[in-house]
């Protein structure tokens, strides 16, 4: 495949669902059919196109272009690696299967002619974010997805919903304000803020450290580190679950791109390691895990449990990005995918739930698993693999990571690892394990006449196919990708670790 | 200097025909009236438009009314920065004047229209005049005769608030022009000259002889362009001048009458002042103080508004600031920043009053705690508030994000971080005000229960095109940017 041919693919994986948002605002008044089918043939074409980049990548390419120059000396770029190619991938495909699962998700649901463009223009908004080839078309995008984004959470309009949306929104401009800073004085610095020049900063300065600080917050608010994590376990469980899952699974981890970005193309990693700004990272990424985890325990609200533990995981990245060696390197990337294949499996059995029994409370989710054996099924599997059971993906980037973390001598973040998957197993076993072995309340009684009958009685009342198949797909993805021959995120996760650290080449 | 043919002072005849030729046309004939001042400010900016071609980025062109030569005679110059503003305001007041045509027979008696459109007429004239002007006296004459009209388009709306406001507005700026006026006389005095060139080359000898004259001088500049671009504690009349007047007027006001004394401001520093005074006295950190407390309390006091018109006025006085930062900064970069940001919030803010007036015309609602669900009835005036509000904060893709992003280059190459995070303060407090009223608009429960009026067209198509305007100015601002670049050499 040659360049040119490169090029206006990403342009197009890009502007396409940014152009179909239109035009799914017009045909919502002909059709709904049809508007679902739009939004996921979209979502797919999307898909479809990102991994044919794949050839490119496999071959070691890297593409940086210019598109369109806004003002002298900063432009709207475009940068291809294998970093943002995994991401993209992995995005359109959670994408696909959100948009599939929504459809009858959303069914119920009013204002589906405002959800659907929103759900594929952030898509765009997305891709672009990862797609972009310089800090300045990289907080474009990054605020256009964010503000959007708020849509989406506030979806159902109520007060709860619209307290957390601004909460959200004012989060967001703070974050977007941060990023402005950052972006001006790397421009200030290097008079320049492409990706594709290598090292922007390679010299401590104070004005350098005020930049780092400004993309620590700017990406760091995205991405719920602590302390900027307020406005998450608000904002998440609010939206729809196919939303949340997207917040939860891709959106949080455009802030994680994001450092990743900085780390590697901004601040030359010598100047991080010397200087000491990656311990700033690390001291957060620590608190992040420990603080996301415990609190998680104390929710009982399903989807507010799930969001506390997502800040928990992108701690998780945090770390191994703060640790800066090949192990915790691979680790970080492999857990963006990772988490994004659980925590979206997770949000969206959990929208199953709610959606088929209005159970929000995981004190009354004794006996689901009778109930909804598929959702409920894959709901454990994904669970499990948070806490890090072997063979699940779960266990492969804890694994990584401590490694990673081995490897710099630095034991105690392998404590913290422990400690984190010791208190998932505490919040997430309590979910499952009543689901499979306990009676639903109020049950137990009437059945006390039939023991016998008792024992195969399964009154299934499943979520839809076309929820369950969205759900399983994702279920699935974490044993493929977990610990198995032939683990092709794993071996993309080490060529990137290695492309980023040996500086622009496999 | 080439001759630049009649085309500068056309500009000014052509608008001031049309001001003597509406009113009376508008008792026989009243959709002429409107159309004779819609034509002449057309063929005010097309000749602007050609001015542009001729001048280009770098020449410069000079006019001599009545073929007397200066320093007698009055001087109109043509260069580049002076085009630009000119191309805003003859764009800008052409923009508004489609809107009003819509707009004032539902807040003006129907016989005082007429009149509205000549002092309109003269207004744009005026400031015209004001942008291609080199001479002092000149320059005083033409802002009285600019407050005078920007006043009276304030009181023709036949309200209590309206004459108290335009009061307060005519004795505060009386004020101004009183200062400027003893400014004037005092450089008079030390040099002989009115004529800008001459004074700038004079001044720069006469400082070591007169010093404490010419720092009065400076001073009363400083307090009577303050005073007439409210910046920031000589603002005081603008609030209710600009809320209380007919929202055409709000939108001319704020957009663009206060911009044309800033400019005047940055002309009288850089073309008038040597550089040697300047360098003397701290005329820019003064300046760049007080835009900085103007850009913030002007937030913080739009924050406690009540009144949506209220409250985009004072928004103004933080926008004015940023202008007024950018000259303070007293960099090229900054100034790039500044100069922009004229054209970004004359845009930005008019469409702004456009969309509070086309809400006003239709329900009649101001306060804004009652625009709830107003975003389900008045899709379109909601949705360039939207936009507006996205340049307010400086949201990527509109043209406040450009204006941001030159000031702030500016506050780091003169390495005064202080000022970048009073930009960014801002830009949340904008954020802060400016959000809820979106997000009520569109996004509560409620639903809308005044009665709406259709908006009508003219007014449909200015806002819309005002939504244009603001992305435009975020999106292709390169050309743009690129024409300061080389106006700006010039200076220094």
């Amino acid at each position: 495949m040659d360049k040119a041919t490169v090029i206006i693919m990403m342009v197009v994986i890009v502007t396409l669902p940014i152009i179909m948002t239109p035009v799914l605002m017009y045909v919502c008044r002909f059709s709904d059919r049809l508007r679902n089918g739009l939004a996921v043939l979209t979502a797919a074409t999307t898909f479809i196109l990102t991994l044919m980049l794949y050839p490119f990548i496999r071959d070691g390419g890297v593409i940086q272009q210019s598109i369109f120059e806004i003002l002298p000396d900063l432009e709207i770029s475009i940068h291809l690696d294998i970093l943002s190619f995994s991401l993209a991938a992995l995005s359109s495909f959670v994408w696909l299967l959100c948009a599939i699962y929504s459809i009858d998700y959303m069914a119920k649901e009013h204002a589906c002619s405002r959800y659907y463009p929103v759900l594929i223009f952030t898509l765009g908004a997305c891709q672009g974010i990862f797609f972009a080839g310089d800090l300045f078309s990289l907080f474009v995008f990054f605020e256009l997805m964010s503000i959007i984004a708020y849509i989406l959470i506030i979806h159902e309009q109520t007060e709860e919903a619209l307290k957390a949306g601004y909460k959200y929104l004012v989060m967001t401009i703070i974050g977007g304000l941060a990023l402005f800073f950052g972006v001006i004085i790397i421009f200030e610095i290097g008079g320049t803020v492409s990706l594709g020049v290598g090292v922007i900063v390679s010299e401590s300065s104070m004005l350098g450290l005020v930049a780092f600080i400004c993309f620590l917050i700017g990406f760091g608010m995205k991405a719920g580190m602590f302390p900027l994590h307020v406005w998450l376990p608000d904002a998440h469980p609010v939206a729809p679950s196919p939303a949340s899952a997207l917040l939860s699974g891709i959106m949080l981890k455009t802030g994680a791109y994001g450092l990743f970005r900085v780390f590697f193309h901004v601040f030359s990693v010598d100047l991080l390691r010397s200087s000491g700004w990656n311990v700033i990272l690390a001291v957060l990424a620590v608190i992040t895990i420990l603080l996301g985890s415990a609190v998680a325990l104390t929710q009982s609200d399903i989807k507010r449990r799930l969001a506390y533990s997502s800040i928990s995981q992108l701690g998780y990245i945090l770390l191994g990005l703060s640790i800066l060696n090949f192990n915790a390197i691979t680790g970080a990337t492999f857990h963006i995918f990772s988490h994004a294949f659980m925590k979206s499996t997770l949000f969206l059995a959990a929208g199953a739930i709610i959606w088929k029994t209005g159970i929000r409370n995981v004190n009354e989710m004794k006996g689901l698993g009778r109930l909804m054996p598929v959702t409920m099924g894959c709901f454990s599997l994904a669970a499990l693999a948070m806490i890090g059971i072997p063979p699940l993906n779960g266990f492969l980037s804890k694994w990584t990571l401590a490694l990673g973390a081995l490897d710099a001598g630095l034991p105690g973040y392998v404590l913290v690892l422990l400690i984190s998957s010791l208190l998932n197993a505490l919040y997430y076993l309590p979910i499952i394990i009543p689901a499979f072995f306990e009676h639903p309340e109020g049950e137990e009684n009437s059945h006390e006449g039939d023991d016998e009958k008792h024992e195969v009685q399964f009154k299934i009342k499943e979520a839809t196919p076309l929820m369950l198949s969205a759900i399983a797909i994702l279920a699935l993805c974490t044993i493929i990708f977990g610990l198995t021959p032939n683990n092709i995120v794993f071996s993309l996760s080490r060529l990137t670790a290695q492309y980023l650290l040996g500086g622009g080449s496999f | 200097m080439e001759s630049a043919g009649h085309q500068p002072v056309l500009i000014i005849v052509l608008l001031l025909i049309s001001a003597f030729i509406a009113p009376l046309l508008y008792r026989r004939w009243r959709f002429l009236s409107g159309a004779v001042v819609l034509a002449a400010l057309t063929g005010s900016f097309i000749t602007a438009l050609l001015l542009l071609s001729k001048s280009g980025a770098s020449s410069s062109l000079s006019y001599h009314l009545g073929n007397w030569p200066p320093p007698w005679g009055i001087e109109l110059i043509i260069d580049p920065l002076r085009v630009y503003m000119l191309l805003v305001v003859t764009g800008v007041s052409l923009w508004i004047f489609i809107y009003a045509l819509g707009d004032l027979k539902h807040e003006l008696h129907n016989d005082v229209i007429g009149w509205y459109y000549s002092l309109y007429a003269v207004l744009v004239a005026s400031m015209s005049a004001i942008t291609l002007t080199n001479d002092l006296f000149n320059l005083f004459v033409l802002m009285e005769i600019c407050a005078i009209t920007a006043c009276a388009i304030i009181t023709i709306k036949d309200q209590r608030e309206c004459l108290e406001a335009g009061f307060k507005y005519l004795i505060m700026s009386a004020m101004g022009t009183g200062c400027f006026l003893l400014g004037v006389a005092m450089i008079y005095m030390v040099t002989g000259y009115l004529n800008y060139s001459f004074i700038q080359s004079e001044l720069s000898l006469a400082l070591t002889d007169y010093p404490l004259n010419i720092f009065t001088a400076a001073a009363l500049f400083i307090v009577a362009f303050g005073t007439k671009a409210a910046l920031f504690p000589l603002h005081v009349w603008l609030p209710d001048a600009h809320a209380a007047a007919p929202s055409p007027s709000s939108a001319m006001l704020s957009g663009l009458v206060i911009k044309i004394y800033a400019f005047a401001l940055f002309m009288i520093f850089y073309r008038v002042f040597p550089r040697s005074l300047l360098d003397t006295i701290p005329l820019n950190e003064i300046i760049l103080w007080l835009g900085a407390m103007g850009v913030m309390f002007g937030s913080i006091y739009a924050m406690l508004q009540t009144d949506l018109k209220k409250m985009l006025a004072y928004s103004s006085i933080s926008q004015i600031a940023f202008i007024f930062m950018g000259i303070g900064l007293d960099q090229p970069l900054a100034l790039t920043g500044g100069l922009y940001h004229i054209m970004v919030h004359a845009f930005t803010k008019s469409t702004l009053f456009m969309s509070a007036g086309a809400i006003i015309y239709s329900t009649g609602v101001r306060r804004i705690s009652d625009l709830g669900g107003i975003g389900k009835v008045l899709p379109l005036p909601l949705f360039a508030f939207t936009i507006g509000s996205a340049s307010m904060i400086g949201l990527p893709g509109t043209g406040g994000l450009i204006s941001k992003w030159y000031l702030a280059l500016g506050t780091l190459e003169t390495g005064r971080i202080l000022f970048l995070l009073v930009i960014l303060a801002s830009s949340l407090l904008n954020a802060i005000y400016y959000m809820p009223i979106v997000i009520n608009a569109f996004m509560s429960g409620e639903e809308f229960k005044e009665k709406v009026k259709i908006v009508p067209l003219s007014m449909q198509v200015t806002l819309a095109a005002g939504m244009i305007l603001v992305v435009i100015s975020g999106i292709f601002s390169r050309q743009v940017i690129i024409f300061f670049e080389q106006a700006l050499t010039s200076l220094y």
